[in-house]
């Protein structure tokens, strides 16, 4: 990377910022929900205030700080192993097989139980990635960028197509797919805490390590195998870190669309192309936008919940949108 | 000589699924009740389920389906890019958008104008998409990611209603939102079939100009194709033959990505040949469709576009890889 | 368009056949206009169980039923009264309409929320009435069944019947009013996945007021719920804050379960005091009518027995 590469903001300025944005949306976070009595000093107070914030507004919290952390580092080391700034999860019909994953869970209840709706929604998002891979050409030993866009999007359209067959079917099963595939957190509690804390501690250390070679596989794989990192081992370790932390991320929320795009879109507009700075900025970046997701979800429609995954689209496709029509870089 | 053949044998093809649509559904009927009622024989007949139900639901399968390759052989053609379809330039999406605003603006009473919605959205979509592709510099991959992008967006406005909503009102569109001929009657087929017969014969018309634009921007304008404004006028047919069949039967989507590539492993070469040769395919596929949903689970209706997902993804993946291992697009 | 003389000769033909049922017929007003039914339908078709109860009140047994292709889902109440001798015309989301045509009806039921969209096919077929089923409430539900009756010819009967209806609801809430004063009840319906209460807009919530109970669903401050089911958490049901909390479980184990032993949970009055009842979410959620609400009644009834035991 060009060490004399421009900032376009003082590191000083965007660390105060940061530092603001982060603080709020913790604040945000915390202080939205169904009751309005809750204050923040209910936290050490032993009543039933104190529980509810203690026994379901921290978790929810960090639950959609570590979302944020997992989904966010899943886009960029996407973004770089493609070497495609619009790979991300929802792009590439990942999230969509995750919930036709789920769908099949719900419409047969037989199979939900047996497999467990969760590891339903991982195998369909494996699956799902795959197709798009092989139809972008993986298999020949490169990836055509727009074949692997235009696959994952096609890969993603067959698969909300069947999730939404189940619409025509009864109410009650419609209105658990629609939970379910929106991603929702509505009803999170410390064990999935545990269960996530866990991946994006270890994900954001395990990319911190791979950030030279991300920064070296960015530059191009030619360069890279010059350069004495073998791409293909960067490849395989990325994807399969990238399809972990995503697969945490749904097996807790379900598909959260878009969080994996925005963020390290926005580090790299802000920070720059260099891995080693992008990886924590990314890290911080995803958690922030999800809590603060999470405070719009529970505020929006007021006294009713709408599901995070909803409030994060609503923010990441205009994004999208924007970035697509005025992208100096070409795909 | 073997293009004919293979003319012959598709047109026999979509005639005989023709002729079975008409008999498969929840209601077994004998041949000749059929026949009684579609010649106007003396006899027992079946007024309502052969002629206003079937008929109809057949006739609008072979129109739409047509209609949907036509556009996505020509969508194809014109982002250079096999795996372009009319969803990629926001129809789908833009229709289902307009779909649930309407809905949520005018509850049941506005059912009857779901058509209406519908076609306006998928155009103002098309518009969109196409107008701001149009706008700088051309390229097709950055119509194709504007297209998505539009999708996405609109895609996340119908989840947006679909999250805040009674779910109960939203079981009609719901419906239409999966792709389905249940319920279509005349009334939908005199509504559709002078427009996009006209707009086909339109693109059929100008099928060997879309060759000239397949070998790109320079080398058909120094052939002396006005570029630009053909490529506005295929794309506008392309997305009103599209937004009129999604306006009718929901969002049947793949049949436009399908067609094309069947119809380009079959016979190949020049646009003149592929196109009808899709339109073929398509009419086959769609109606092929709708009446398996009928005849599978009676008297429980399975989409059309729920079958057509079903059996065309893998064969789908399976035709991508294997162009994927010949060419690089 | 080969076909295309044929459509309107055939048309024709079609509407002949339709002349017969405007022969002494009855005007029928509903949701979506005005039609003629014939005197006294004997082949009736229903598309929700609301109608089914309706029809069962009035000892008319239908021809179709869309039960979801599951005969169950149609109770033993019912088919006391109806038989089993119906058959099934798909899922209530889309009836098959070619086997409604097959069974050649003469009169069909609709419900406004699911087929207003199809109201003029199912019209071509035989006089469609549509109703307000899905969305409306107790007496929405009592209003429909007096329609239903003037429909099917038996204009006094059904009277006599929804008089007959009222005179057992009035006893029974006799019975209930001395314990449902003030007391705070709410239903909610829980699957998987979540939980949904049923606001005082929806069917269930009206029945509850009727029965004398009261609701804290009222929101807060410069909040509406504008909707009949309101998809709810832990936190927003501590609101809501029921004295009595009545579930039906479409799954077990329910999602609510997997809240027992949460402190917030715990401290609910009606946790606090074990005042949660199970009962038949079918019975509760799907059906609605005037059978439906004796069931629901007793119901409550068995309930309040056992609430005001632990008072």
């Amino acid at each position: 990377m060009n060490a004399r590469h421009r900032l376009p903001f003082q590191a000083g300025a965007i660390s105060v910022l940061a530092f603001g944005v982060c603080i709020l949306s913790v604040y945000g976070s915390l202080m939205t929900g169904g009751r309005s009595d809750i204050r923040l000093s209910d936290l050490f107070a032993a009543s039933t205030n104190g529980a509810v914030i203690l026994d379901i507004r921290l978790p929810r919290t960090l639950v959609a700080a570590c979302l944020g952390v997992n989904l966010g580092l899943s886009g960029l080391i996407l973004q770089a192993l493609t070497r495609n700034p619009l790979s991300s999860p929802s792009i590439l019909g990942i999230n969509q097989g995750a919930a036709l994953g789920l769908t099949i869970g719900v419409i047969f209840p037989s199979v939900g139980a047996l497999v467990g709706l969760m590891p339903l929604a991982a195998i369909g998002a494996l699956v799902a990635g795959f197709m798009t891979f092989s139809i972008a050409g993986v298999f020949t030993g490169r990836i055509v960028s727009l074949r692997l866009i235009l696959g994952g999007v096609a890969v993603g359209a067959f698969a909300s197509a069947m999730v939404r067959f189940s619409f025509t079917l009864e109410d009650d099963l419609a209105r658990q797919v629609l939970r379910w595939t929106l991603g929702n957190i509505s009803d999170v509690r410390w064990h999935h805490v545990q269960s996530l804390f866990v991946w994006s501690l270890g994900g954001t250390v395990a990319t911190l390590a791979m950030a030279h070679r991300l920064n070296l596989m960015a530059l191009g794989e030619a360069q890279a195998s010059g350069l004495g990192a073998d791409p293909r081992l960067t490849l395989m370790i990325g994807a399969l870190m990238s399809a972990c932390l995503t697969g945490t991320a749904v097996f807790v929320a379900g598909p959260i669309a878009f969080a994996g795009l925005v963020v390290p879109h926005m580090c790299r507009f802000c920070l720059g192309p260099d891995h080693r700075i992008l990886v924590p900025a990314t890290a911080l970046g995803g958690a922030c936008l999800l809590m603060a997701a999470d405070a719009a979800s529970k505020w929006l429609t007021s006294p009713v919940e709408l599901p995070v995954g909803v409030v994060v689209a609503m923010i990441g496709a205009p994004y999208f949108l924007y970035q697509t029509l005025f992208s100096k870089g070409a795909i | 000589m073997r293009d004919i053949l293979i003319f012959c044998a598709l047109t026999v093809t979509v005639v005989l699924i023709a002729i079975w649509s008409l008999s498969a559904g929840a209601v077994s009927i004998p041949w000749y009740v059929i026949g009684n009622t579609l010649f106007d024989i003396e006899g027992p007949k079946q007024e309502f389920i052969v002629f206003h139900s079937r008929l109809p639901r057949t006739l609008l399968a072979l129109l739409t389906g047509g209609a949907l390759a036509l556009s996505g052989v020509t969508v194809q053609a014109l982002l250079r890019n096999p795996l372009a379809s009319p969803k990629i330039i926001g129809i789908n999406s833009g229709a289902a958008l307009a779909v649930c605003l309407l809905v949520l603006v005018l509850p049941s009473a506005g059912l009857k104008w779901l058509p209406v919605a519908a076609l306006s959205g998928g155009l103002l979509a098309a518009a969109l998409v196409t107008g701001s592709a149009d706008f700088g510099r051309f390229s097709s991959g950055r119509l194709a990611l504007i297209g998505i992008a539009v999708g996405f967006l609109c895609d996340a406005g119908v989840d947006f209603i679909l999250a805040t909503s009674a779910d109960a009102q939203f079981s009609a569109p719901l419906i239409w939102l999966t792709g389905s001929l249940w319920a279509r009657g005349w009334t939908h087929v005199q509504l559709v079939w002078p427009w996009l017969v006209i707009l086909a014969s339109f693109v059929l018309v100008l099928s060997f100009r879309v060759d000239l634009i397949q070998f790109g921007d320079s080398t058909a304008t120094s052939l002396g194709v006005a570029v630009r404004p053909l490529r506005l006028i295929l794309m506008g047919l392309a997305a009103a033959l599209a937004a009129i069949s999604v306006s009718v039967v929901g969002v049947l989507g793949f049949v436009g990505l399908m067609a094309p590539h069947m119809a380009r492993s079959i016979i190949g070469g020049t646009h003149s040949r592929i196109m009808p040769c899709a339109v073929l395919i398509g009419m086959g596929l769609v109606t092929l469709a709708d009446a398996t949903g009928r005849a599978i689970a009676p008297p429980i209706e399975v989409s059309a576009g729920i079958v057509t997902a079903l059996f065309g993804a893998p064969f789908f993946v399976f035709i991508m890889i294997q162009s994927g291992k010949r060419s690089q697009v | 368009m080969l076909f295309r003389p044929k459509t309107f000769s055939s048309l024709a033909a079609g509407l002949m056949a339709l002349l017969p049922f405007s022969v002494g017929a009855a005007e029928i007003t509903h949701e979506l206009g005005v039609t003629d039914v014939p005197d006294a339908p004997q082949r009736v078709i229903a598309l929700e169980f609301s109608f089914v109860d309706a029809l069962a009140a009035l000892g008319v047994s239908p021809v179709g039923i869309a039960d979801d292709k599951k005969r169950q889902r149609i109770v033993a109440e019912y088919t006391a009264v109806i038989g089993d001798d119906w058959q099934s015309v798909g899922t209530r989301k889309t009836p098959s309409l070619e086997v409604i045509a097959s069974l050649q009806p003469d009169l069909i039921i609709a419900d406004k929320t699911r087929h207003s969209g199809v109201y003029d096919t199912l019209s071509q077929i035989a006089p469609t009435i549509v109703l307000d089923s899905l969305g409306g409430t107790y007496p929405d539900a009592i209003e429909q069944t007096l329609v239903i009756g003037d429909a099917l010819g038996l204009k006094d009967k059904a009277a006599e019947r929804v008089a007959e209806h009222e005179a057992v609801m009035a006893e029974l809430i006799a019975k209930i009013g001395n314990e449902s004063h003030g007391v705070n009840a709410q239903f909610g319906v829980t699957n998987a996945t979540g939980l949904w209460l049923h606001s005082p807009l929806s069917y269930n919530g009206s029945l509850l007021e009727k029965f004398g109970f009261s609701s804290s669903m009222t929101p807060q401050e410069g909040e509406v719920y504008e909707t009949n089911y309101v998809p709810t958490t832990l936190e927003q049901l501590s609101v809501v804050d029921p004295d009595l909390l009545i579930l039906g479980k479409y799954a077990d184990p329910a999602f609510t379960d997997g809240w027992a032993g949460e402190a917030l949970y715990d401290s609910l009055k009606a946790v606090e005091a074990s005042n949660v009842y199970t009962v038949n979410a079918h019975k509760w959620s799907r059906m609605r009518g005037l059978l439906a609400a004796e069931m629901t009644a007793n119901d409550v009834l068995e309930i309040l027995t056992e609430f005001s035991g632990k008072q």
